[in-house]
């Protein structure tokens, strides 16, 4: 780095531009380029793929693996990590299914299947701050447990809902006519999360806390951060993410899945690292895991649409993730 | 024996801002253990990573058994034959004594697979070239790190070195430990391998030492048969200037009112009931030998490590001393000897440093940070510390090591804290940024808030303290008034001598000031 200067004048403005600003401008520049590029190039190639219909179906075939992403990008940040939202995807699901079939009001169903999520969480956050495991260990046995337990309380079956519980996951609101089909609860729900969750990592304390810690644990311990409730608010905000995201989809089909979601936790990772978050914490963004689950989606749904099979696609967003992260690299040196 | 094996002559380095060596000369024989010593920045470790091949020389030659040589890196120095051992062992903790020896060389059999039974055959023949009993196949971190360090020995003969560079070898041993790795060096010495032993601890050198060269600031002082100096002569050699002016004009008062009191902490093993007070205005050192308790002290009245009793008492106040955070709510800031690791959250930027412990002060009552009010706070200690960084958003890692201790220190004014406690507030730090530091400590103590101050260096203890604590193993030997007492004094103490030893001097002052320092 350059030599440091002194800090010549007395007021440069709060947002005095440096090297640091100026390289996450650009970050965010070249990574959003590289979605805007897809995009167009699926457009020009790809017949039927820029229609106001398959933008709406991308966007709520993505909304999913978005929430996960920007919920595992707070685990990430802290340095941890968290396997088990895959599984918490389909108990709260179920917990929700359930909930509507024992007669539990339909809205209410779909808060007890989010809180679902947070309890999750809780266990998870507890195990890693008070039983000090590594998270990845942690979370990994709570994979199994989580399924396990979605499992048992469904034996397995997929019970349908009652029909106004699958509101959540199908409707659309701004429905204009036949002109415009409207925009799905879910994406929606995915706006106003990553708004949320970006405000809170970026301008509250907790998400100071969040940045601080996986940066250097200690520092913030001897700093006075309650390191411990931070990291569990830290996995319960990722579990919650994964609770709306079971119960949307879960809506969706209507029907309690305990066998659905195998794998996400991947795709979200996915996404949060692509979009540039490091799994050695204290770097990550909420828009980078939006950017990278819409670098997934949109090569998923181009792809297809384009008639690659789906082993093809496999390949091709396994070499998406490598590069993107060799890239990111690169350019930090 | 008295041929050269290694000659260096006119060898200069720079780095930015510093000249580490200039025009240095410096000879080896064979078969001889030549002592290097010098401050810390008199370019001891330089010249020995220019002769193991990690910095290239700017100016000079050096000739290695009267070859010119110029290594490009230290593989090439190994296997030319000259080896260092590191202060930190480089070995891996969980592969074999074997395993270590020959890593990225393993002997092979004929079908590509590592051959263990001649790895492990050769590593016992270069053991017992050293007289040394150690089970190749035992995994290495199951061996006392003495051991370690023989292996670490081995393995350097085990590349036919004919130099061997030794930087601080005995700093992690004990006293036996210590006598069995000089015997392992006198053996080497009887096989003709040429040693340099660079070492703070100049009384051990007389057990072993042919040769002494002294260095100060990157300069070449002396070099003489070991039998031809002594340590006074050594000492002042090494210190060569006057030690006036490093230390600013004390200003400050010390008052009559207590702001902390510390009573009969007691942490198993570690501290042994401690008890002291502090008052506004002063600055308290703490002096001791390494594993004194010192930083321990510290830690535990900052709330960092738990403590089995006691209680402390800020400002008539009893503290939980459950976590940091209470300490901190009361008003104590502890700026840790390791800023990197304990200290600063580097890949975050400047201002998010200064507010972390008290990011409530610029936050809304909803936990919502304001960023004008942030930067507004930043400024300001920016301004008044003088903290050279181009920008508030800077990243803490591109700052130098002086502006990082700052940027520390700003993080504490900001919670606004009433005791600050320095643990080696210099360490690492070149001189000029030290006067700063001093400067800044005397202001905080003048504006009326407690110092207390841990140092190795007595010079630092005297130069800047009102009064010093003695810690001796965890127990506190002596509460000494600075302007009364003498560095013999505080090592007496320090070596658990107590008062009566500064008569009989059972320990001379050099002695335990090496001890000190180590």
């Amino acid at each position: 780095m350059s030599e440091p200067r002194p800090l010549t004048t007395n007021r440069p403005g709060p947002e005095a531009p440096s090297n640091g600003k100026s390289s996450v401008a650009l970050d965010r520049f070249l990574t959003f380029g590289a979605v805007i590029v897809l995009f167009a190039v699926f457009s020009v190639t790809a017949k039927n793929f820029f229609t106001v219909r398959s933008v709406l179906s991308l966007l709520l075939q993505t909304s999913t693996t978005t929430l996960m992403g920007i919920g595992v990008t707070f685990t990430i940040i802290t340095a941890g990590i968290d396997l088990s939202i895959g599984s918490v995807v389909a108990l709260t699901g179920t917990v929700a299914v359930m909930a509507a079939i024992a007669g539990v009001p339909i809205w209410i169903s779909w808060l007890i299947g989010v809180a679902t999520g947070g309890v999750c969480g809780l266990a998870n956050g507890l195990m890693i701050t008070k039983l000090k495991l590594p998270p990845f260990i942690a979370t990994l046995g709570m994979t199994f447990v989580i399924r396990g337990v979605a499992l048992t309380i469904t034996n397995a079956n997929a019970w349908p809902a009652p029909e106004s519980f699958g509101a959540l996951g199908n409707d659309t609101i701004f429905r204009a006519g036949n002109q415009f089909p409207g925009i799905s609860y879910p994406v929606i729900i995915m706006i106003v999360v990553a708004v949320l969750c970006q405000f809170i990592l970026k301008k509250t304390r907790v998400g100071r806390y969040t940045y601080a810690i996986g940066s250097n644990e200690e520092a913030a311990r001897l700093s006075g951060i309650k390191v411990n409730r931070v990291k569990i608010i830290a996995y319960v905000a990722c579990a919650l993410c994964a609770g709306v995201v079971g119960t949307i989809l879960a809506s969706r089909m209507v029907t309690s899945q305990p066998n659905s979601a195998i794998g996400y936790e991947l795709n979200a990772i996915a996404s949060s690292v692509i979009g540039g978050t490091s799994l050695m914490g204290g770097v990550g963004t909420v828009g980078g895991a939006v950017i990278g689950s819409f670098i997934i989606g949109i090569l998923t749904v181009g792809l297809t649409m384009q008639g690659a099979n789906y082993f093809m696609q496999q390949i091709i967003i396994g070499l998406v993730v490598i590069f993107a992260v060799y890239f990111d690299q690169f350019r930090r040196k | 024996m008295h041929e050269l094996i290694l000659e260096v002559e006119g060898v200069s380095k720079s780095f930015p801002g510093v000249r580490a060596l200039d025009k240095v000369s410096f000879d080896l024989r064979r078969g001889e253990v030549h002592a290097l010593v010098g401050e810390n920045g008199a370019g001891k470790s330089t010249l020995m990573k220019i002769l193991s091949g990690v910095y290239p020389p700017e100016a000079g030659t050096i000739r290695f058994k009267g070859q010119e040589v110029r290594f490009h890196d230290s593989t090439q120095a190994r296997d030319a034959g000259i080896g260092i051992i590191y202060q930190e062992l480089n070995l891996i903790p969980h592969l074999s004594v074997a395993a270590n020896i020959f890593i990225g060389r393993e002997p092979l059999t004929w079908l590509g697979t590592m051959d263990e039974r001649k790895m492990n055959a050769e590593a016992i023949a270069i053991l017992e070239r050293l007289n040394l009993h150690i089970d190749p196949t035992i995994t290495l971190n199951r061996l006392p790190i003495s051991k370690q360090q023989m292996v670490e020995i081995a393995k350097s003969l085990s590349f036919d070195s004919e130099v061997l560079i030794m930087d601080e070898p005995t700093s992690a041993l004990t006293e036996s430990e210590i006598d069995e790795l000089f015997r392992v060096i006198h053996t080497l010495r009887d096989r003709g391998v040429a040693i340099i032993y660079i070492s703070h601890r100049l009384q051990e050198l007389k057990h072993i030492v042919d040769r002494i060269s002294i260095f100060r600031d990157g300069r070449h002082v002396s070099t003489d048969d070991y039998a031809a100096v002594t340590l006074e002569e050594i000492v002042s050699r090494m210190v060569g200037r006057k030690l006036e002016n490093q230390f600013p004009v004390r200003r400050n008062v010390p008052t009559t009112e207590k702001i902390l009191e510390v009573k009969r902490i007691r942490r198993d093993g570690i501290l042994h009931d401690v008890s002291f007070d502090l008052f506004r205005g002063e600055i308290l050192g703490i002096a001791g030998l390494m594993g004194a308790g010192r930083s321990e002290l510290a830690r535990a009245i900052f709330g960092a490590d738990p403590i089995d009793s006691g209680q402390i008492l800020m400002q008539g106040r009893r503290l939980s001393l459950r976590s940091p955070s209470d300490s901190i709510r009361a008003g104590i800031a502890y700026l840790s000897e390791n800023r990197k690791q304990e200290g600063l959250a580097v890949k975050m930027q400047l201002a998010e440093n200064v507010t972390m412990a008290n990011v409530g002060d610029v936050s809304s009552r909803l936990g919502v940070i304001s960023r004008s009010r942030e930067m507004d706070a930043c400024r300001r200690y920016v301004e008044e510390l003088m903290i050279r960084t181009p920008s508030l958003t800077q990243v803490v890692n591109n700052l130098s090591g002086g502006n990082q201790q700052k940027v520390v220190v700003a993080k504490w004014l900001f919670c606004d804290s009433k005791v600050l406690i320095f643990d080696e507030p210099t360490r690492g730090i070149d001189v000029g940024t030290k006067f700063a530091i001093y400067e800044l400590i005397e202001r905080l103590a003048r504006e009326g808030v407690g110092v207390i101050m841990i140092s190795s260096e007595l010079p630092e203890i005297m130069g800047m303290s009102d009064r010093v604590l003695v810690l001796h193993e965890g127990s506190l030997e002596a509460t000494l008034v600075t302007k009364d007492t003498t560095q013999e004094e505080i090592l007496n103490y320090a070596a658990g001598l107590g008062r009566t030893a500064s008569k009989g001097a059972s320990v001379s002052p050099t002695e335990a000031e090496e001890r000190m320092q180590s």
